[in-house]
C-alpha cells in the first residue's frame, strides 16, 4: 500500500505537514496529474490513512487532505521497516567486502 | 554503500521533520508534579535548616542545585520512557527535539550560577529571579511542541522572576518560598495542563 511510489510520496508530504495540505498544492509537490492524485488519494483514503474534506477558499471550492492518526502509525512502521531493510543491507555489503578482502589477504 | 548511508540520513531527515511538527507527550504530568512537590520540599528543608540563607550562601546553592539536578534526573528518565511508549518511531526524534529546546535554559542557568558565585557574589541575590526567568524562556521554547495553555507558565515563571527580582535584595530574596512557590506553582500547572490538555491527535 505505502510503498507504492506515488503513494510514498503523498504521505511524506502530508506527514511534513500535519494540518493538511490543499489538492492543489499536494499535486505539486508530488508532481502528479490530477487524474493520478485522485486515484491515489482514493486509494489512502479508503484505508483510512488519509482523509478528504472539501470546503473553500477565497471564495474557490478546495478539497483538503490530511493524514489521520492511523496513517502517521502506519507510516513510521514503514519507516522502520525501511531503516532496517538498508541496515542490514550496509551490513551484508560490509561483511561482503570484508569477507573479499580477507580472502584476498589470505592468498597474497 | 553511499546510498545507503544517503537513504539513511533520509529516512533521519524524515523522521526529523515529522518530530518538529509533532505534539511533545514525553511529560508525564505526574513527572511534572512530583518535581513541584519537590521544590516546595526543598523550600521547607531550606526553612526548617537554613534560617538566615545570606550567611550561607553555599548551603543555600548547594539545596536549590540538588532539587534542580534531582528533578532533571526524574524528568530525564521519565520522559525518555514515556517517549519511548508514547512515541513509537519517532522517540528518538521527539527527546532529541525536546532536548534542543530546554537544554540550553538549564546550562545557561548552571554557568550564570558559577559566574555570579566565582565574580560577582555581591549580586547573588539575583539568582532566584533569574533562575525562573531563565526556566520561562525554556518553556516559552517549548511551547510550540506543547498544549496550548503552557504559554501561560512560561509567563508564570516571567511574572516570579520579575517579581523576585523588583522586591529586591536582602533577606527575602534567598527566602526559601522565592524558589518554593514559584517552582512548586508551575511545575503543578505544568502537570495539570499536560494532564487535561492533551488532544486526542499528537499531531
Amino acid at each position: 500500500m505505502i510503498h507504492e511510489r506515488a503513494r510514498l510520496g503523498l504521505l511524506t508530504s502530508l506527514v511534513a505537514h500535519p494540518k493538511g495540505l490543499p489538492f492543489g498544492t499536494l499535486k505539486q509537490l508530488c508532481r502528479l496529474t490530477d487524474g493520478n492524485l485522485s486515484r491515489h488519494l482514493k486509494v489512502l483514503e479508503t484505508a483510512r490513512l488519509v482523509e478528504i474534506s472539501k470546503g473553500y477558499a477565497l471564495n474557490r471550492p478546495q478539497t483538503f487532505c490530511r493524514i489521520t492518526v492511523q496513517g502517521r502509525k502506519r507510516y513510521l512502521e514503514y519507516l522502520a521497516i525501511l531503516e532496517q531493510v538498508v541496515v542490514d543491507a550496509a551490513a551484508a555489503i560490509k561483511a561482503e567486502s570484508g569477507g573479499n578482502a580477507a580472502s584476498a589477504l589470505a592468498q597474497t | 554503500m553511499e546510498n545507503l548511508h544517503r537513504a539513511l540520513a533520509e529516512i533521519d531527515a524524515i523522521r526529523g521533520q515529522m518530530a518538529r511538527t509533532t505534539e511533545f507527550r514525553g511529560y508525564g504530568p505526574a513527572t511534572l508534579a512530583a518535581t513541584g512537590v519537590l521544590a516546595v520540599l526543598a523550600a521547607v528543608v531550606q526553612a526548617h535548616w537554613l534560617k538566615i540563607p545570606s550567611r550561607d550562601i553555599g548551603t543555600y546553592l548547594a539545596i536549590w542545585i540538588a532539587t534542580a539536578a534531582l528533578s532533571v534526573m526524574i524528568i530525564g528518565i521519565g520522559t525518555i520512557r514515556r517517549t519511548r511508549r508514547v512515541h513509537f518511531g519517532l522517540a528518538k526524534a521527539m527527546i532529541y527535539s525536546a532536548g534542543e529546546q530546554f537544554l540550553p535554559p538549564i546550562v545557561a542557568g548552571l554557568l550564570l550560577t558559577i559566574v555570579l558565585v566565582r565574580y560577582a557574589p555581591q549580586s547573588l541575590w539575583m539568582l532566584p529571579g533569574l533562575w525562573q526567568v531563565i526556566f520561562s524562556l525554556g518553556v516559552f521554547s517549548s511551547c510550540q511542541f506543547l498544549p496550548r495553555p503552557m504559554f501561560a507558565v512560561g509567563v508564570w515563571y516571567l511574572v516570579a522572576g520579575l517579581t523576585c527580582l523588583a522586591l529586591g535584595g536582602g533577606e527575602r530574596a534567598f527566602s526559601p518560598w522565592a524558589m518554593g512557590v514559584p517552582f512548586g506553582v508551575g511545575q503543578l500547572l505544568v502537570a495539570a495542563f499536560l494532564r487535561y490538555g492533551e488532544t486526542d491527535d499528537p499531531t
